[in-house]
């Protein structure tokens, strides 16, 4: 089964594909979402310094790990575009499949990460930190999951070679998240 | 594969892996850096140095590897002017939100106002240290260090004025007004008793004013009985 493509992806008033207008579009949302996370986590760490005593709690090895996993993911990501642009829609769904790979692997590692964390007893209404923690990094892993399970649908019509052209758009929305975690590891883990 | 709508990266050329191998080395340098930059801060005792270092290779390196997967990965590039003006925009809302919240944030006291909650988080956090936050969270808001003459600035004297008459900042916007403790007419009908079940469960459970509000979730019953005696020390004699 196709899914089937919307009227308006097969005219461009901008001269950009529609799809990749409207992926454009909704990361400029999200910039203003995780935006104003991350600025209101700011803010409030410079007004609060005794933050830092909850800071040195985050495990800094297990944030440099998720981040070489999304970076690896984003990389893989970006492969399956390489593939689809020349008409490979069978390369392109495996590197998809990698990416998603990545994606759990992400997500098992962040619930290890919570488990321990929650076991001990640092709680979202622990303190204000744990709170932002928890906020920022939560939306984030909610994005993961919405992200791998779309690349689940963009890669089974491009195991068939059709609608090759998501696969640069669900590129560009995983490298967002990519990009989001960036950010996230040194605000969370690195400033202590 | 006949909808393919662009090949807009065609002839790009990017060398991904080598973008990719660039981003681990980023990564690597960004663990390392604030490990060296605390060895500096230990040997050298030279504080601005290790800061400076953490902020470059944690921050500015981020910053670079954002750099590097947007440009290359995402294409953003070679896409056409309007998207990055777009995103312009989403980045300019982002500072400008920070701009008008951050000095209210940051600050805990302007010319007119305390921010006893962020100040008693603060005072909590930092006198009882790391271990606090596991299970301080049920303990009363202001406990820590209590000091009745200080407490009573920071919480009370919003309205009642850091004199007891009733001209606290906060106060002034408030009907009926906050009572003034040097005033002879106020004590013909209080006692010290009246003063304590008053900030226990608030000015209306002895039919007064709502606004002065319960503290007994707060303070406990010998901080409530500190606070009695310093406000019979603004009554005139």
């Amino acid at each position: 089964m196709a899914f089937p493509k919307p009227q308006a992806t097969l005219r461009s008033a901008t001269g950009i594909p529609t799809g990749r207008l409207a992926v454009w579009w909704l990361l400029a949302s999200e910039v203003v979402i995780f935006g104003g996370v991350l600025g209101s986590y700011l803010m409030h760490r410079l007004g609060h310094p005794e933050w830092a005593d909850a800071a040195i709690h985050t495990n800094t090895w297990i944030g440099a790990t998720n981040t070489f996993v999304l970076l690896t993911s984003s990389f893989t990501a970006v492969l399956a575009h390489q593939a689809a642009e020349r008409g490979d829609g069978k390369t392109a769904a495996k590197f998809l499949l990698f990416t998603i790979g990545g994606a759990f692997t992400f997500l098992g590692i962040k619930s290890y990460e919570w488990w321990y964390e929650i076991s001990h007893g640092y709680t979202i209404t622990s303190n204000g930190f744990w709170a932002f923690y928890y906020t920022a990094a939560g939306l984030h892993a909610l994005h993961v999951i919405a992200g791998a399970i779309i690349m689940g649908i963009v890669a089974f019509d491009a195991w068939r070679n059709l609608e090759l052209q998501r696969v640069e758009l669900i590129g560009i929305y995983w490298h967002f998240v990519d990009v989001v975690w960036i950010f996230l590891f040194p605000l969370l883990y690195i400033a202590k | 594969m006949s909808d393919h709508q662009e090949h807009h990266d065609d002839g790009h050329h990017v060398n991904y892996f080598k973008i990719y191998i660039i981003l681990l080395v980023l990564l690597v340098i960004s663990v390392v850096g604030p490990i060296v930059a605390d060895v500096i801060r230990e040997v050298t005792g030279v504080a601005w140095v290790a800061t400076l270092l953490t902020l470059v290779t944690a921050f500015g390196i981020a910053v670079y590897k954002a750099k590097l997967v947007i440009e290359n990965f995402m294409h953003l590039k070679w896409e056409k002017r309007i998207m990055k003006w777009m995103l312009t925009t989403s980045l300019l809302l982002m500072a400008l939100m920070f701009a008008g919240i951050s000095p209210d944030v940051m600050n805990h006291e302007g010319n007119n106002w305390r921010n006893v909650a962020a100040e008693a988080a603060v005072a909590r956090g930092i006198d009882s240290g790391e271990e606090e936050v596991v299970e301080e969270d049920t303990a009363p808001a202001v406990e820590v260090a209590f000091d009745v003459e200080s407490m009573f600035n920071i919480v009370c004297a919003t309205c009642h004025g850091s004199e007891g008459l009733g001209d606290g900042p906060a106060g002034a916007a408030l009907d009926p007004r906050p009572a003034s403790f040097a005033d002879p007419e106020f004590w013909e009908t209080r006692d010290r008793d009246r003063i304590v079940q008053v900030i226990t469960n608030g000015a209306a459970s002895v039919g007064g004013s709502p606004l002065m509000v319960a503290w007994s979730a707060s303070f406990d019953e010998g901080q409530i009985q500190e606070f009695a005696d310093y406000v019979q020390t603004f009554r005139p004699n």
